[in-house]
């Protein structure tokens, strides 16, 4: 049986493909695990009380809020973050011909206009990969309540319902059942 | 703002999550899936000096088919109870609801344990529990015991729940294959808490209503079986005086509390106008499962 | 009147990337979760900060004893006001104007608190865990004073005082008139008049705010890294504050996740946290969380007002008067001040109409909330909503198409430049183009048939215009904020073309979503002539910047991209110059594009753009006679009174006639933002912008209740809309250069939310015609709804 304990506890989990190590006190939310003991910045902090969505990421291949769970409920668990999307795509800035290691929906969004100031876009992201593997054909009402589950400011969301209808459609000709 | 500390425990049996609540008692808090608990406790509104994750408890993460009934595991999620083909075709009410409970996020972590012990009045699980007349199974250091959902919920965020009890299972009585659904509800946005629900089963026939189960959230402490208004329908059947007045009745049944997006007068008016549309629409959709 | 130089004209800029859609080149990092915002930066050895707040709304601090905190784990400091004293001068936002009474807000509370979560102590630990654990183990005791709960009772004389220095609430009061007002009204054939309310409103930028101090002592430079949209304005105010040479701070502004307004003043947590960093000489960082942000970034638009319009039965305007009260919570925000929100309603009152007689009055009265700063419209989304919704009423009373009375009043071409009556010069706008196209867009006979069947079957379905005129890229002639000492009519840029011919183009302004990179980018590459992809651009970080203050108020593309131009063709021109004597030719007959000098008789004849950079570094040897070497330029503009943008917004509504619900069924947006540098960022600027307006007219309200609490402190409850309360937004383009600024630009990234609140109401109100309602106040939500259609159907 597991002893009462405020300390530091060793946490094993796998983010993006890697297995990481760490050091946590059992309070310390994930995503600050993430941004500060692991460097994955992608994942931000908006609210901490579950409603923004900017912290969204997979665990297990599920979309959740990384501010809504402990670091130490990840021990053993596969969590996939942004940075993880395209583990391929290349440095900043994008040059022509250089960005078709994009995962198709960062491909979208930036065809679409889907983000302003990028705060968001991490949450979003994690979420319509998590719609588009649950419902690979939304309707666009099915889209825009999907994508409510994060807040955007400075959108009006028209280019992220674009560009997840747009990345629906190429996720679909890749897989070569449309 | 940061959770405070407290000591952690991540218990793999229900007999050891027990032993650990019976040994912090009122001090300790069970963490299921968190949607509610770990914004009190990054807002700092909840101190407790122990956590009990029972995340980890396998035993009490299932949904099956046991002698008629749904039996549900507390720690199964909503997420699970969403794509679940058994829940759909069973529960077809429960599976309504749980598409309505915040967003897919939200569903990913939320238990369906959680969010009944939780028993907030706006939630969709209680009064879908309550209308399904669910029962409660609840485990202690001194054993089982089961409880209707109607005893279940006393107050606003307050069970029938002992404080070394946790709740292990939920089991549902399929309505009858003619009877139809629905759970309606208005929110200010997509996914918010409804700023009321109303949950309805009925059975009909013609204008004829064998059966009617109704029950209100988001409009009173606890989530409201609206019986005097299923009377009326069983009496009136399911013509449009019998709507009316089941829906006035509901209106008449609900205590609403006022507060900054809703005041009482107009969720007792929502009252009427959901218990409209919910009985309406569950009757279309009895007719449509007998066709 | 134009500030245009001879020889840059509109003309002389030969557009290939201007007006071209440009993927942004911001998104490649924003998409792959490598931005760089302030909470992104973990230098070695960071502290972090959090901040003690008020839970009163108004109390003076009996007690405050920091002792048991600073023994606390990981705890390294604990600062009261007291501590500050020594290390910062107060802040006090001075103004020119007239009957404005000047204020302090200190950076944490002196003697008392005047709003909840006003700051009076910071704790510095080794995480922000430990930080917060420790904030409670500071004691503190209140002596509760009354609260000066809203405007109208604070403005009484013998309401309490929030500042004793003030002697009253009233902290400004003004008026603007033109003609005899009440006599013109008096002879109106028709008179409209009502109370409107604009509730207070709060930015909710996904980024909380936030910064990071550190000052290492060997360099003795501070640098601030903020998530502010001024860097340069905080640069020039912090030396002063902290004392110290401007040259040895650095504020730097990267990736910032919103602002809208919001983060365009200096904050007391900025002011503490250099402070901090100075005595400390370790890093420190502070990072709002939602509820602090809820309760302490400047909030906006809490307004009454009283207005008044006469016509004539042909349903010509004679006359508009206003009296307007404006809530401007506890504190006059630096550099803003208390006057910007309530001077600039009653400049803009009087619309997008030819207004012969005219008289608006306002009041700004203290109250125990979080400061008024400035949100994105300022002033002009309630004085449209008000203006656009007398319009409405008066078309019903006069039987006129609301679109015919519009066309009708709208100033015309042949007056433009026209000087308002508060003194505002409009130097053109499309304002009768506009409404004609959305008249078009709509399909309005077919939509109005719509209305009418959908009526006929018991439906509310409702039809709203509203049309806007404002003020943007505003030069020295009118400050941002009237009566303010800091400089905000002029911007800069600075070009460097390297010896390899690649152009960094650096600027003060400073975007929170905007696409700088992208669009100041286009404007180069085209006063240059070089390819797109060789320009990279700079913005937020004073250290490289030139002297300017940051972006607001719909500045950057007129001022800064005016800057660039000008700076292009000064290097251009001195380019040619050396490429002439290069080639032996005349530098007029030569040209730049695509990176390739060129004599303009004789194409095939040139020599590559990156030869003529590599021989400005060259030396004297290389250059004409007496020319000195590099290629490197700093150009400012000033655009002088700065140019008009102007839109017409058309919604149409639906109510639930049982849940009061407002869906949105179509929306169109017909504006002219003059010549468009990037038409993907200029919709997105709009349809953002709509969804703000759309967010302010159905959702959001800050509320406070009459103890000064606030209801409103997560974002359960101040309600953002989601993807699912928004649809597409059409946005259609009237495009006239401006014919004041260089380049032609006018401001644009405020427009969408000026005009929403005003065409949803005017929308609600038509489709609730029939029972007589006029809707006056927004948020318009189902519970406002359900009280107005039970009392017009005399319903208890």
């Amino acid at each position: 049986m597991s002893e009462p304990n405020e300390r530091s506890q060793t946490i094993t989990l796998r983010v993006n493909g890697t297995e990481r190590r760490g050091q946590v006190e059992p309070r310390k939310l994930l995503v600050d695990f993430l941004r500060e003991d692991l460097g994955l910045t992608g994942s931000h902090v908006g609210c901490e009380h579950g409603i923004c969505g900017a912290c969204t990421i997979l665990v297990n291949g599920e979309a959740a809020r990384s501010c809504l769970m402990l670091a130490v409920q990840a021990n053993g668990a596969e969590l996939m973050t942004v940075e993880g999307l395209a583990p391929q795509a290349g440095e900043p800035p994008a040059l022509p011909g250089k960005t078709g290691q994009l995962h198709p929906l960062q491909a979208a969004f930036w065809e679409h206009h889907g983000l302003q100031c990028g705060f968001c876009t991490p949450g979003m992201l994690m979420t319509a990969y998590d719609l588009l593997q649950t419902n690979p054909m939304p309707s666009e009402a099915e889209i825009r309540a999907g994508l409510s589950a994060v807040l955007c400011r400075c959108t009006g969301y028209q280019g992220i319902v674009e560009a997840v209808q747009a990345a629906a459609e190429t996720l679909r000709a890749r897989r070569g059942d449309r | 703002m940061k959770p405070p500390p407290f000591a952690y425990h991540a218990p793999t049996h229900l007999d050891e999550a027990l032993a650990l609540l019976e040994r912090y008692g009122d001090d300790a808090k069970v963490l299921a899936g968190g949607q509610s608990l770990m914004p009190l406790l990054n807002f700092r509104l909840s101190y407790p000096s122990a956590l009990i994750d029972i995340n980890r408890v396998a035993e009490l993460s299932y949904l099956r088919q046991e002698n008629g009934q749904v039996c549900i595991g507390a720690l199964t999620r909503q997420r699970t109870i969403e794509f679940s083909e058994l829940a759909r075709r069973q529960l077809p009410l429960l599976h309504e609801a749980t598409t309505l409970v915040g967003h897919l996020p939200i569903r990913t972590r939320g238990t369906i344990g959680g969010s009944l012990a939780h028993a907030d009045p706006a939630a969709e699980y209680p009064t879908v529990a309550l209308v399904l007349d669910a029962e409660l199974v609840l485990q202690g250091p001194g054993g089982r015991r089961s409880i209707p959902a109607e005893e279940f919920f006393v107050s606003y965020l307050t069970t029938a729940l002992a404080p070394n009890e946790i709740v292990t299972e939920i089991r549902f009585s399929p309505a009858p294959r003619t009877s139809g659904w629905a759970f309606e509800e208005v929110a200010r946005r997509h996914g918010d808490f409804a700023l009321v629900g109303v949950a309805g089963v009925i059975d009909t026939e013609g204008e004829q209503c064998r059966t009617a189960r109704l029950a209100a959230a988001g409009a009173g402490p606890t989530p409201i079986r609206l019986r005097a208004a299923e009377d009326i329908l069983v009496r009136e059947g399911v013509t449009e005086q019998g709507i009316q007045r089941a829906a006035a009745k509901a209106a008449e049944l609900v205590e609403p509390d006022s507060d900054i997006h809703a005041s009482a007068d107009f969720r007792r008016h929502l009252t009427e106008v959901l218990t409209r549309r919910a009985i309406q629409r569950a009757r279309e959709r009895g007719q449509e499962q007998r066709a | 009147m134009s500030s245009t130089e001879i020889g840059e004209s509109v003309e002389e800029l030969t557009p290939k990337f201007v007006g071209a859609r440009v993927k942004r080149r911001e998104d490649q990092r924003l998409l792959t979760g490598q931005g760089a915002y302030v909470d992104d930066h973990h230098p070695p050895g960071l502290l972090q900060a959090a901040f003690l707040r008020s839970p009163y709304a108004h109390a003076r601090i009996a007690r405050l004893d920091t002792s048991a905190a600073l023994t606390r784990p990981g705890v390294v400091a604990v600062l009261t006001s007291k501590d500050l004293v020594p290390l910062v001068k107060p802040v006090r936002a001075a103004s020119k104007m007239r009957e404005y009474k000047e204020t302090s807000f200190p950076p944490l509370a002196v003697e008392k608190v005047r709003y909840v979560g006003e700051a009076l102590a910071v704790v510095i630990a080794e995480s922000r865990y430990l930080a917060e654990d420790a904030l409670e183990w500071i004691n503190v005791e209140y002596d509760p004073l009354p609260t000066v709960a809203n405007a109208p009772t604070a403005a009484q004389p013998d309401a309490p005082l929030l500042h004793d220095e003030a002697g009253s609430n009233i902290l400004l009061s003004r008026e603007f008139a033109r003609g005899d007002v009440d006599a013109a009204l008096a002879s109106a054939a028709v008179r409209v008049r009502d109370r409107f309310r604009f509730r207070r409103h709060a930015t909710v930028c996904m980024e909380n705010r936030g910064c990071l101090a550190d000052y290492p002592a060997g360099t003795g430079e501070l640098t601030l890294r903020s998530a502010t949209q001024c860097p340069g304005l905080l640069r020039d105010a912090l030396a002063d504050l902290l004392d110290m040479p401007e040259h040895r701070i650095r504020v730097v502004a990267a990736d910032v996740g919103g602002g809208f307004g919001a983060k365009s003043s200096l904050y007391p947590e900025e002011i503490v946290l250099c402070a901090v960093a100075r005595r400390l000489k370790r890093p420190v960082k502070w990072i709002s969380d939602r509820q602090e942000d809820l309760k302490t970034s400047t909030q906006a638009w809490d307004e009454i007002v009283d207005a008044e319009l006469g016509l004539q039965a042909d349903g010509t305007i004679i006359g508009l008067r206003a009296d307007v009260t404006t809530d401007i919570g506890a504190y006059s925000i630096y550099p803003w001040t208390a006057t910007l929100e309530p001077i600039q309603t009653i400049s803009f009152l009087s619309g997008p109409y030819r207004m012969p007689h005219y008289r608006g009055r306002n009041r700004g009265v203290a109250t125990c909330k979080a400061p008024m700063g400035p949100y994105r419209g300022v002033g002009r989304p309630v004085t449209t909503f008000v203006l656009e919704s007398l319009m409405d009423r008066a078309a019903r009373l006069l039987a006129l198409d609301p679109a015919e009375l519009r066309l009708k009043n709208y100033i015309r071409a042949d007056e433009f430049p026209y000087k308002t009556p508060a003194g505002l010069v409009w130097d053109q706008a499309s304002l009768t183009e506009c409404m004609q196209k959305a008249r078009d867009v709509l399909d309005a006979d077919t939509t109005t048939r719509w209305r009418a069947q959908a009526r006929a079957a018991g439906r509310w379905v409702g039809i709203g215009f509203a049309t806007y005129i404002e003020l943007t890229g505003v030069g020295s002639a009118i400050p941002v904020s009237p009566g303010m000492p800091i400089a905000t009519g002029t911007e800069a840029a600075f070009l460097r073309i390297d010896p390899a011919g690649t152009v960094t183009a650096t600027f003060s302004v400073a975007p929170q979503g905007q696409g700088h990179e992208t669009a100041l980018a286009q404007v180069v590459a085209d006063a240059l002539g070089v390819a797109f992809d060789s320009v990279r651009v700079i913005c937020g970080d004073t250290a490289l910047a030139p002297q300017g203050t940051g972006t607001y108020a719909s500045r950057s593309a007129v001022l800064a991209g005016g800057a660039a131009i000008r700076a292009g063709q000064t290097l251009k021109e001195k380019a040619l110059k050396i490429a002439g004597h290069m080639m032996e030719s005349n530098p007029a007959n030569l040209d730049i594009r695509d990176g390739q000098v060129f004599l303009r008789d004789k194409p095939e004849r040139g020599l590559p753009f990156r030869a003529v950079a590599k021989t400005a570094y060259a030396g004297l040897r290389r250059l004409p006679k007496d020319m000195e070497p590099g290629l490197e330029v700093t150009r400012f503009y000033d655009p002088f009174f700065g140019t008009a943008s102007s839109a017409t917004h058309v919604a149409v509504v639906e109510v639930d006639t049982e849940t009061y619900a407002v869906t949105i069924k179509r929306y169109i947006v017909v504006e002219d933002c003059g010549r468009i540098i990037n038409p993907l960022i200029v919709e997105g600027q709009v349809r953002g912008g709509v969804a703000q307006g759309i967010g302010a007219a159905l959702y959001e309200e800050v509320v406070y209740d009459d103890a000064g609490q606030l209801l409103t402190g997560s974002l359960v409850d101040y309600l953002v809309p989601t993807a699912s309360e928004l649809l597409p937004i059409e946005v259609h383009h009237i495009e006239t250069p401006s014919p004041t600024t260089l380049g032609g630009f006018r401001g644009m990234g405020e427009g969408g939310t000026i005009g929403a609140p005003a065409a949803i109401a005017n929308a609600v109100s038509d489709a609730l015609s029939h029972l007589g309602i006029e809707i006056n106040e927004i948020p318009i939500t189902p519970e406002k709804l359900f009280r107005l259609v039970r009392a017009a159907e005399g319903t208890p």
